[in-house]
C-alpha cells in the first residue's frame, strides 16, 4: 500500500523516524532540501524556477516574496500537494517528491486556508490531529494542554470551532500541526488573523520548535516579525530565488544607509522625491525611501519641508530594516501586519 | 493501518456529528417521504408498484451520503480551502475513504430500515428479509461511495462537482430502474442501465427482501455489475486522489 520507502527504509522505520524529531537518534542528515526545483502549471506559469535552498534541523527559515511569487506553490510541493516539474526535494534520507506518503509523514503542515474544525472543540481538534500523527494519547494531551496554556487560548478550550474567530482558528491550526510534530514544520502564514499579543506567542512557540530540533519552514508576509525571529530567509519574486541568508547578511547592502519615513496627509499625491531619496515606495499614506546617512541633514530638511507646505503630518528617520531589504529585491513593499 | 482507520473514523464521526441528527432526519424524511409520496401519484397504487417503490427507496438512503452529499462536501471543503489540511495528513488514502464510508453508514441505516417499515404499514406488504441484504448493502453502499469519492476528488471545480451530484440525482429518480421495472423505461435506457450499477444495486437489494422478483441468475449478474463497478471506482478514486498537478 502506500509505503512509506527511503533508500530501502521500512515504513515503520520512517514512521519511527518521525517520532524522534528534535533528538539525536540516529546520524542521518536531516537537513530539508530542495535543489533546483521548478513547477510550471499547465497554463504555462512557471510559478518556480530553478529553486534550491536547504533547512537545517532547528533552524527557522523564513520564506518571503510578494503575492504570486511561488512560495506556496513551493511548500506544497514539499508535503506532496503539488509535483515539481524538475527538481528534487529531500530530507534526511527520503525523496519527498518519490514519495509524498513519506512527505505527510514527515512533514507537517499548516496551509493559508483554515482548518476544517467547525464540528470540533478546540482541544479536541488539537489531540485528534496528535494521535492521527501517532502520538500516544497520554502524551498528545499533555502537549495540547501545554499548547492551549502557550497560546494563550483557553478560553475557548471546549468551543466548537464555528463559534472561534479566524485569529483563534489560525492558533488551532497551528497547535493541530504542532502537537506532534514531524522533522519539518510548514507554516503557511501562521500569523494571519493573530492580534498582536497572541502574535508573540505565536512566534515563542515556533521559536521553541526550533530548539526542539524541528526544521521550521515559514511563509510569511510580515517581514519585520520574520526579522526577529528566523534564522535565515530566503526572498522569493517571480518564482526565483532572488535573495537568501540571515537578517544581517539581508541588510548588509543597506549599511550605512537611513530609513526615511514621510506620512503623508491622506489624499496628497506623492511628492517629487529628491535624488537622495532611493527606491521611493508608497504604502498608503506612507512614503518610504532609503537615505545614505551622509545625506541625513538633507533628509531631515526635505521631509520637514514637506510637512511645511501640508503635505506631510510628519516623518521619522531611522535604522534601515529587513523591509528595505525586501523592497530593494523586489520592487514591491510587504504587507503591515500580515495584509497585502 | 488500523491505528489510521480508528482515528480517520473519529475524525469523520466528530466532523459530522453537529449535523448526523439533522442528516438522519432528512434520510428518515427522504426514504418515508418518497415510499408515501409516491403513493399519492395513484389513486389505488398497485401492489406490484408499491413492491417497486418500498424496495428501491433503501437503495436510495445508501447511496444519498455516499454519492450525492460526499461530492458537496468536498467541493464545500475545495471552494473554502480546508481541503488542502486534510490531504497533508499522513493517513492512507484508502483508510480515510473507508472511515468515511463507515460514518456514512450511521445515519443512513435507520433511514433504510424506517423507509421500510413506512412502506410495510402504508402498502401491506410481505418482505421477506434474507441475510442476502447484509451483501446487498455491503455492495450498495461500498460501490455509491467510492463513485462518489472518484467524483469528488477528481473534479478540481467546485461548482462543477456540485452540478455533477445535482445530474446524478435526476438520473438515480428519473432514468434509473430504482423505483419501477426496467421494462417501464424507453428500450435505449434498458440498455444503457444494463451496464450501469443502479438498476443492478436495486435487484440486489430487492432480491433479499423479496421473493420472486429476481432470479439467481439476474441477481448473480446483478452482484458481478455493482462490483465491476465499484472494482472501477476505487482504481479510478485511487488514481486521483494521488494525483498531483
Amino acid at each position: 500500500m502506500l509505503g512509506l520507502r527511503g533508500r530501502g527504509k521500512s515504513r515503520s522505520e520512517a514512521f519511527a523516524d518521525t517520532q524522534h524529531a528534535g533528538t539525536a537518534h540516529g546520524v542521518e542528515d536531516w537537513v530539508f532540501r530542495a535543489e533546483n526545483v521548478t513547477k510550471v502549471y499547465r497554463n504555462g506559469v512557471r510559478a518556480n524556477d530553478g529553486i534550491s535552498l536547504h533547512v537545517d534541523p532547528g533552524e527557522v527559515y523564513g520564506l518571503l516574496g510578494p503575492n504570486g511569487a511561488g512560495k506556496t506553490t513551493l511548500v506544497k510541493q514539499a508535503v506532496g500537494l503539488l509535483k515539481p516539474t524538475s527538481g528534487t526535494i529531500t530530507l534526511g534520507p527520503y525523496d519527498l517528491i518519490e514519495s509524498p506518503a513519506a512527505a505527510r509523514q514527515l512533514c507537517s503542515y499548516l496551509p493559508q486556508a483554515q482548518p476544517p474544525i467547525e464540528s470540533f472543540s478546540v482541544h479536541e481538534a488539537i489531540q485528534l490531529c496528535g494521535r492521527i500523527r501517532g502520538g500516544r494519547t497520554s502524551v498528545v494531551k499533555r502537549r495540547a494542554d501545554e499548547l492551549i496554556e502557550a497560546l494563550d487560548i483557553g478560553e475557548w478550550r471546549d468551543t466548537r470551532g464555528i463559534r472561534l474567530s479566524g485569529g483563534v482558528k489560525r492558533l488551532v491550526g497551528f497547535a493541530m500541526v504542532t502537537v506532534c510534530p514531524g522533522r519539518v514544520v510548514i507554516l503557511d502564514e501562521p500569523t494571519n488573523d493573530v492580534d498582536p499579543l497572541r502574535r508573540r506567542l505565536l512566534w515563542n512557540q515556533i521559536r521553541e520548535l526550533g530548539n526542539r530540533g524541528v526544521a521550521v519552514f515559514l511563509v510569511t508576509h510580515n517581514v519585520l516579525e520574520a526579522e526577529k525571529s528566523v534564522d535565515r530567509l530566503a526572498i522569493i519574486s517571480g518564482g526565483r530565488l532572488v535573495a537568501e541568508g540571515t537578517p544581517s547578511s539581508m541588510k548588509s547592502e543597506d549599511r550605512g544607509n537611513l530609513r526615511l519615513q514621510l506620512m503623508l496627509v491622506p489624499g496628497c499625491d506623492t511628492p517629487e522625491m529628491p535624488a537622495f531619496c532611493h527606491h521611493a515606495t508608497r504604502v498608503g499614506n506612507n512614503v518610504v525611501a532609503v537615505v545614505n546617512e551622509n545625506d541625513a541633514a538633507h533628509a531631515i530638511g526635505w521631509a520637514v519641508e514637506q510637512i511645511g507646505e501640508g503635505t506631510a503630518e510628519e516623518y521619522a528617520l531611522g535604522a534601515t530594516s529587513l523591509e528595505d531589504a525586501y523592497i530593494r529585491l523586489t520592487g514591491e513593499a510587504p504587507g503591515d501586519d500580515g495584509t497585502e | 493501518m488500523a491505528h489510521a482507520y480508528w482515528e480517520m473514523c473519529n475524525w469523520e464521526y466528530r466532523n459530522l456529528r453537529m449535523f448526523l441528527p439533522m442528516l438522519t432526519s432528512v434520510l428518515v424524511l427522504q426514504g418515508a417521504g418518497l415510499v408515501l409520496g409516491i403513493g399519492l401519484f395513484f389513486h389505488h397504487i398497485p401492489p406490484s408498484a408499491a413492491l417497486y417503490v418500498a424496495t428501491g427507496v433503501p437503495v436510495l438512503n445508501l447511496l444519498t451520503l455516499g454519492l450525492i452529499f460526499e461530492p458537496q462536501i468536498v467541493a464545500d471543503r475545495r471552494a473554502e480551502g480546508s481541503y488542502e489540511f486534510l490531504r497533508s495528513m499522513p493517513v492512507p488514502r484508502s483508510m480515510m475513504m473507508l472511515a468515511w464510508y463507515t460514518v456514512s453508514l450511521v445515519p443512513s441505516l435507520p433511514a433504510l430500515v424506517l423507509s421500510l417499515v413506512v412502506a410495510v404499514a402504508r402498502y401491506h406488504l410481505h418482505l421477506a428479509v434474507s441475510p442476502a441484504i447484509i451483501p446487498a448493502i455491503v455492495a450498495t453502499s461500498l460501490t455509491g461511495t467510492l463513485l462518489g469519492y472518484a467524483l469528488a476528488h477528481g473534479i478540481p471545480s467546485p461548482m462543477v462537482t456540485r452540478l455533477a451530484s445535482t445530474t446524478l440525482i435526476f438520473i438515480l429518480f428519473g432514468f434509473s430502474p430504482i423505483m419501477f421495472p426496467a421494462s417501464q423505461l424507453p428500450a435505449w435506457l434498458v440498455s444503457a442501465n444494463r451496464w450501469l450499477p443502479f438498476g443492478s444495486m436495486a435487484t440486489i437489494i430487492r432480491s433479499a427482501l423479496v421473493h420472486g422478483l429476481a432470479t439467481p441468475a439476474g441477481a448473480g449478474r446483478a452482484y458481478v455489475t455493482v462490483c465491476a463497478w465499484g472494482a472501477l471506482a476505487a482504481l479510478v478514486s485511487a488514481r486521483v486522489v494521488r494525483h498531483r498537478r
